[in-house]
């Protein structure tokens, strides 16, 4: 007879929200290999995570909020749960007693907010491009000024319909922060919509800028600063 | 370093799973380079989720490591894309962990798993800015060693290494980096270094012996060419399986690899004699390790890496002496950790109740049994010493345990393979399928699938089969036309193996050196990659050998005569050659040879190489 292995046992847990760094050689791993390498870096941690009810238990962990590859953040935030109410930087120091290079825990909390509270996030883009800095200054400026910008987006096959490419306006959802440029390259802060509801990449506007000024990126770092609600509060 | 790795950075957002190419993963081992006298390149020849599963990698890379001064890396084949990104961007091969390009290291070793990474070893040496074949390499470092299975016969590749290590390598690797140590201060020459490490048992050096061939083609004479250089080098066995040396970390990679868990190995060797499979004889004798041992090294690897799953790794596990107390032993750790624990190879005559029962408790997946021929008398003919009756036996306790899928591989072109032995495969299948019905649905799960996988035999080297030829691609194709008429049920799904793929593992195989030109012609067209489908291009390697002026036929489809001398014979794996004749020989009479457990056989090997079942004094 098939039945869930801890069926009735309730099990007290204690809920956790933990900030962490993805730097580095760290900011390659994609968001599933991320949850992985999650998984056993609290494996290793010893700590008592809790596990699921159900068939198939398996240890609770949940990401609010993607980052995408290549981007450098120190703001991520994992969510899990213990069946004990350790201490928060006992928590800390022993997930970061074995972690892999660029990847480490920097503070935890209890949850405060709900994860549907995220609204947006914040980015500071550094990108040099195959045109000369003032130039890209100049053009971001008139690409960001557009009444319309369009992009592209790939939808999803429906019922009746195949999948295919519709134009979407992307103008109302960037807020530009501050735009600047050094000798070599231009640095560019945004606020983007983030969350379940509408997500907005900065390659996308990045991508739109490109052919708007029919450049090519040649290097390009980009960080996210902030995850906020949308009150503009930070995301507790 | 830093060049490479932001040349490296501007590719990895263009590129299939970048976390491939950058290294960084937990437990790979960083070293300040100004302090280390010795480097070595370990080269899995195969893209970074396949080479990342190997065994032989994570224990020689911890050994290796162990020492202070010397620093061991990893380097993989990169992806077509990724490789093209490499070529257009001038970045070299390099290894993961220092991002430095690998032709600056004093050894780059490369593990030979099957014959079809051929080419991409000649792919990385050309990435790596060196010349492909040893002679064009005129300085001492970097030096090219090969090792594993393949190098049992290492002729067709010679021309390209500087030296193989023959058997297994947690010794000889040390003795040959320390010799290096020693002899580095004084700058010797290639051929000083070449001449002092051949004098180390289990190290071949190819350009040491010159081959002789007679008027029809086959091998006259090897004999070395230098002073001081043994006739026969004899393969290294580690005697004291128990206390050799086993990693207590692995590198954890981010992205997800072919086997991604943690692995202990439990027992080298073989017992079976299986009279096709060349690693039941390269790896005798049988050995295993303690109870506590596998325990300890166990809990250390699952703690330190945070696997969720550890497996339990040989050739065939279920021949652990103490297999019910092992997997006891080893449930109180794993039970109360949630770890799952894995068996691969389990033979199915060893498959009791009370084992399946303790791999279901964890999760409940296919079984998969490889019984090899179709019928009694062809298992007999391979010595695969399992019956209709043990394989029904087992199908009707895991169809009474919930099991729903069944995986039965078997080999066409078999030595004494009949039309009877060929429609023998798919009866056995059916024979599943109705077991699964006669059993009460109250147990049985709610649906059966059976899959039936067919490879083309490929007789390999230090094999009783060494001797046979492989059978016409026409021929087989026509044996997989009768088996796929002959099922009438829709529970089976029946796949085979493309010909061509198996045509040119039986030339690399058993070739000689004159395929060295073959294999460097085939690469210079283009091949690379060729155990992936999607790259193997037979084409070209045709137009390779027609180039070559080599005749394929000749290695693949003749018969080998008892006394005639191997492109391997100056090779000795301690099974002796009267061994394998007579076991060809009773291969042909339908006769099986009892397994190591029930009783020595005399295969050549003696006592002192620490087998558990051996009696023969040396």
């Amino acid at each position: 007879m098939l039945m869930p292995k801890n069926q009735n046992l309730i099990i007290e847990r204690w809920d956790y929200r933990l900030t962490f760094a993805k730097e580095g050689r760290a900011r390659y791993i994609s968001h599933l290999d991320l949850m992985r390498t999650m998984q056993r870096a609290i494996k290793r941690a010893g700590i008592p995570i809790w596990y699921t009810q159900g068939f198939n238990p398996h240890a609770y962990l949940m990401f609010p909020l993607a980052l995408s590859l290549g981007t450098d953040s120190r703001i991520e935030i994992l969510d899990i749960a213990l069946t004990e109410d350790l201490p928060f930087d006992e928590v800390v120091e022993k997930l970061n007693s074995s972690m892999p290079e660029g990847l480490y825990f920097v503070s935890a909390a209890r949850p405060v907010m709900k994860h549907t509270d995220i609204a947006f996030a914040e980015y500071i883009i550094e990108a040099d491009f195959d045109i000369p800095v003032e130039e890209a200054y100049e053009k971001f400026k008139q690409f960001i000024h557009q009444d319309v910008i369009e992009v592209e987006k790939r939808t999803k096959p429906k019922k009746g319909r195949k999948a295919g490419v519709k134009l979407i306006d992307i103008k109302p959802h960037i807020d530009l922060i501050n735009i600047s440029a050094d000798k070599e390259k231009l640095i560019v802060e945004l606020r983007l919509p983030a969350g379940g509801e509408f997500n907005l990449n900065t390659s996308v506007v990045i991508d739109a800028f490109c052919s708007f000024a029919a450049a090519d990126i040649v290097t390009q770092y980009t960080k996210r600063t902030k995850i906020l609600t949308a009150s503009g509060e930070n995301f507790l | 370093m830093k060049e490479i790795q932001q040349k490296v950075e501007r590719l990895l957002l263009k590129t299939q799973k970048p976390a491939r190419y950058i290294g960084g993963e937990l437990g790979s081992v960083i070293k300040d380079r100004d302090k280390v006298d010795v480097r070595f390149a370990f080269c899995f020849p195969d893209v970074y989720d396949v080479g990342m599963s190997h065994l032989g990698m994570k224990i020689l890379y911890g050994l290796k490591n162990q020492r202070e001064n010397w620093w061991c890396e990893r380097v993989f084949m990169p992806e077509k894309d990724f490789e093209q990104q490499m070529r257009e961007n001038d970045i070299p091969l390099y290894a993961l962990e220092s991002l430095d390009p690998i032709k600056d290291f004093d050894f780059i070793g490369f593990t030979l798993q099957y014959e079809l990474s051929y080419t991409n070893v000649l792919e990385m040496l050309d990435l790596a800015g060196l010349p492909v074949y040893s002679r064009d390499r005129k300085d001492l470092t970097p030096i090219i060693v090969g090792g594993g299975p393949c190098v049992c016969n290492p002729e067709p590749v010679a021309d390209f290494f500087d030296l193989f290590i023959i058997g297994e390598g947690e010794e000889v690797n040390i003795e040959l980096m320390e010799l290096y140590e020693r002899m580095k201060p004084s700058a010797p020459t290639k051929e000083e270094f070449l001449r002092e490490a051949a004098k180390i048992e289990g190290i071949y050096v190819p350009s040491f012996y010159d081959v002789a061939y007679n008027d029809d083609g086959t091998v006259n004479s090897i004999v070395p060419n230098r002073e001081g250089v043994p006739a026969k080098v004899r393969k290294r066995v580690i005697a004291d399986f128990d206390s050799v040396y086993y990693p207590d970390s692995f590198v954890v990679p981010f992205t997800s690899i072919v086997h991604d868990r943690a692995v202990v190995e439990v027992l080298r060797g073989c017992i079976r004699g299986c009279r096709f499979c060349q690693a039941g004889f390269i790896y005798r004798p049988f050995r295993e390790k303690k109870i506590e041992t596998i325990e300890k090294q166990t809990k250390c690897l699952c703690e330190q890496t945070g696997y969720e799953q550890v497996s339990l790794s040989s050739l065939s596990t279920s021949d652990y002496t103490q297999i019910e107390k092992l997997l006891d032993t080893l449930a109180d750790y794993t039970d109360s950790e949630r770890i799952n624990l894995s068996l691969p190879s389990l033979r199915i005559d060893k498959f009791s109740e009370e084992l399946l029962e303790k791999i279901a408790s964890v999760r409940k997946s296919g079984l998969t049994f490889a019984p090899e021929a179709g019928t009694q008398k062809l298992r007999d003919v391979i010595n695969k010493n399992i019956t209709e009756e043990e394989i029904m036996h087992t199908c009707k306790m895991a169809f009474e345990a919930g099991y729903g899928t069944v995986k039965l591989y078997f080999m066409l072109g078999l030595p004494e393979e009949t039309d009877e032995d060929v429609l023998g495969i798919a009866e056995l299948a059916h024979k599943v399928v109705d077991l699964y019905f006669a059993t009460p649905r109250e147990q049985r799960a709610s649906t059966i699938q059976v899959s039936l996988s067919t490879a083309t035999f490929v007789p390999k080297p230090f094999t009783p089969f060494e001797f046979e030829p492989q059978a016409r691609p026409e021929e087989v194709n026509r044996r997989q036309k009768l088996i796929s008429d002959a099922i009438r049920s829709k529970k089976i799904r029946f796949s085979y193996h493309e010909q061509k793929v198996s045509n040119l593992e039986a030339v690399l195989a058993r070739g000689d050196r004159r395929i060295c030109d073959v294999i460097y012609s085939a690469w210079k067209s283009g091949c690379t990659l060729d155990s992936w489908d999607e790259h193997f291009r037979p084409d070209l390697w045709e137009d390779a050998f027609n180039k070559c002026g080599i005749d394929r036929d000749f290695y693949v489809y003749r018969r080998r005569s008892y006394d005639e001398i191997m492109p391997w014979s100056h090779l000795d794996y301690l099974v002796s050659r009267e061994f394998l004749i007579s076991e060809n020989k009773k291969a042909h009479e339908a006769k099986t040879t009892r397994n190591c457990c029930e009783g020595c056989s005399a295969c050549g090997i003696t006592t002192k190489y620490g087998g558990t079942y051996c009696k023969v004094r040396e």
